[in-house]
């Protein structure tokens, strides 16, 4: 068997609360992972379970304290990729836009 | 007529003692986390401060909030002059797309008489003209070059060895230049030469007609000699007296060299920066090797991988700022179009590190036999037997229907940086770029699974070590600010 398979005897299971961690976010964790971890994620009402198998012979404590922080991160990202959409719509807007249809007031 | 006047000056006062979040990407970096807003523009913030950022604590008076202003990270609120800032800065960033395509490649010939074992060209034997282009297909690629809508037009003859069909070369610059009466654009000529077939009279045509010279300089002569075989064993040799010869003839500035790194270079990279000091350039690009052509038939692609070419990377560029340190001017190029990217609101235009990707809009290959490839890798991938890049022939197709094909459209679509799987988030975008040729070449399509590319591996490695000593380094920052204003 090749060193890179996956070891599903080292499987780790984490469990995530829904109201604070979104299935976007942790899926957007799992795919910044991926070089380390085969991740599946089962979504739930109150919980989120990811079940991550590591992929060749990383650190898989240090790896999961990794992925746990970028959960965090990515709930992050997400707040301020929602809070800002509308403003990055309207500088982007007014960047390409020459037909003078973007009215800097209404970007206050 | 209506008059321009001065705005008042309660236009750009804050609107109240609250702060608003613009938009901005984060990483973690070393306990630091770099903080990137929409166009770019950065700055690295303690793990403390940043927590106070991100859940808006801190405070109005704040030193940080008047930094991360002038950032553009957040904006007091009701103001909004960093809203038509961020407009105008993100307008000059992809200014070049109403300017695609610039670069024309016209590869005249696919001989050589070079046998290069990593050639990205996949050369064919010397002694046949069937890999010539003709005269019909240069006249064809020059209508497609000036309908481009390009006020800049630069027209780069590639090969093979491109020499080998000299007398083509001279055709297309007397007719471009006759064209370009009627167009008035901004016209110029690279020749990419080994420089072993160089002339007096080709030096003279060059003289005459303002043409630039490109050639190869693998480092010293034993390196370069075994990673270009030619009859005679005397690349380098002819290489050297060729540089001395261009200069001459055509000027100082007129010839630049690049490198191809191979194993044998990996050890060596003081040798072949000394190389090219003693041949009087003042500037290197320590180009990784690319997955394409003959690397891939003999296997010297992965002969080291990744980390082994950054180990070379950061020697090299460690060595070339303590020559600057010592008054030395010498450039590493590769650093160069990044802290450009970093440290100004320009866009250099490197094909490899821009988004949308370059390919057709940035240059655009025309291939001997006619055939149009959306840039060289991708023309190297076809002579591997892979069309994918193919975007046509200059004998049946129109600049319309090359410029909107869905082979052009479909990986500028589908890699575009901002819309791609964790760039999307990454603080880092804005430096880097897409390259779905490479990602294509590697992983099958034209995204790439991003923690397993070492195109990303690679270019977040020379990011964050930039970064580094632009930090904490005050020498290399004073360096780093005098390459990226060039």
């Amino acid at each position: 068997m090749p060193s890179s398979a996956p070891d599903d005897s080292a499987m780790v299971e984490l469990d995530f609360a829904a109201e604070t961690a979104s299935v976007d976010a942790i899926q957007r964790a799992a795919y910044r992972f991926c070089d380390r971890f085969s991740c599946e994620l089962i979504p739930g009402e109150t919980t989120h379970r990811c079940l991550l198998t590591p992929v060749d012979d990383v650190d898989v404590a240090a790896e999961v304290a990794s992925f746990r922080t970028e959960v965090l991160d990515q709930t992050l990202r997400e707040r301020i990729r929602a809070e800002t959409e509308p403003i990055r719509t309207m500088i982007l807007a007014q960047a390409f836009s020459k037909t003078g249809v973007v009215d800097p007031q209404d970007m206050a | 007529m209506s008059v321009s006047r001065f705005r008042e000056a309660t236009d750009f006062q804050a609107g109240s003692d609250n702060w608003q979040l613009l938009p901005f990407r984060f990483e973690r970096l070393n306990g630091k986390v770099l903080v990137t807003n929409l166009v770019g523009e950065h700055l690295t913030l303690a793990g403390e401060d940043f927590e106070q950022l991100a859940n808006k604590e801190l405070p109005v008076d704040s030193p940080l909030v008047r930094q991360l202003r002038a950032r553009h990270v957040i904006r007091q609120a009701g103001e909004r002059t960093p809203l038509t800032l961020l407009a105008l800065k993100a307008r000059t960033r992809y200014r070049r797309l109403a300017e695609s395509t610039g670069l024309h490649i016209f590869v005249v010939s696919l001989r050589c008489e070079h046998s290069c074992p990593y050639c990205q060209v996949s050369r064919q034997s010397q002694d046949t003209e069937r890999y010539d282009m003709s005269l019909e297909m240069a006249e064809r690629g020059l209508d497609m070059a000036f309908r481009s809508p390009s006020s800049q037009i630069k027209i780069e003859f590639q090969g093979g060895e491109p020499l080998l069909n000299f007398g083509l070369i001279e055709e297309i610059v007397r007719q471009a230049k006759e064209r370009n009466r009627d167009h008035g654009k901004q016209l110029g000529f690279v020749i990419a030469t080994n420089l072993a077939l160089l002339t007096d009279e080709i030096l003279d045509f060059c003289a005459r007609h303002g043409l630039y010279i490109s050639t190869s300089l693998d480092g010293p002569a034993d390196l370069h000699n075994k990673n270009r075989p030619r009859p005679g064993r005397d690349s380098w040799e002819r290489a050297v007296e060729g540089i001395r010869r261009v200069r001459e003839a055509l000027g100082v500035d007129r010839v630049s060299a690049l490198m191809t790194t191979t194993q044998g270079s990996l050890d060596r990279v003081h040798e072949i920066i000394d190389t090219y000091l003693e041949l009087g350039l003042r500037g290197i690009f320590l180009r990784p090797l690319s997955p394409y052509g003959f690397a891939i038939k003999t296997k010297s692609y992965s002969a080291y991988d990744a980390e082994r070419w950054l180990d070379f990377y950061r020697a090299g560029l460690a060595y070339i700022l303590e020559l600057n340190r010592q008054g030395v001017d010498m450039t590493e190029y590769l650093s160069s179009v990044i802290l450009k990217k970093m440290l100004t609101n320009q866009e250099p235009g490197y094909v490899d590190l821009t988004s949308p990707a370059g390919i057709g809009i940035g240059a655009i290959v025309y291939n001997y036999d006619g055939s149009i490839y959306a840039s060289d890798e991708g023309r190297m991938l076809a002579e591997m037997g892979d069309e994918t890049f193919s975007l046509g022939h200059l004998a049946t197709d129109s600049y319309e229907e090359i410029m909107t094909s869905e082979a052009l459209l479909a990986p500028l679509e589908e890699s575009f940086a901002p819309s791609a799987p964790m760039c999307s988030d990454c603080a880092f975008e804005p430096f880097c770029g897409s390259d779905p040729v490479y990602h294509y070449a590697t992983s099958g399509d034209f995204v790439g699974r991003k923690p397993e590319s070492d195109f990303c591996r690679r270019n977040m490695a020379i990011f964050k070590h930039l970064l580094d000593l632009y930090e904490n380094d005050p020498a290399a920052r004073m360096t780093f600010l005098g390459w990226a204003g060039r």
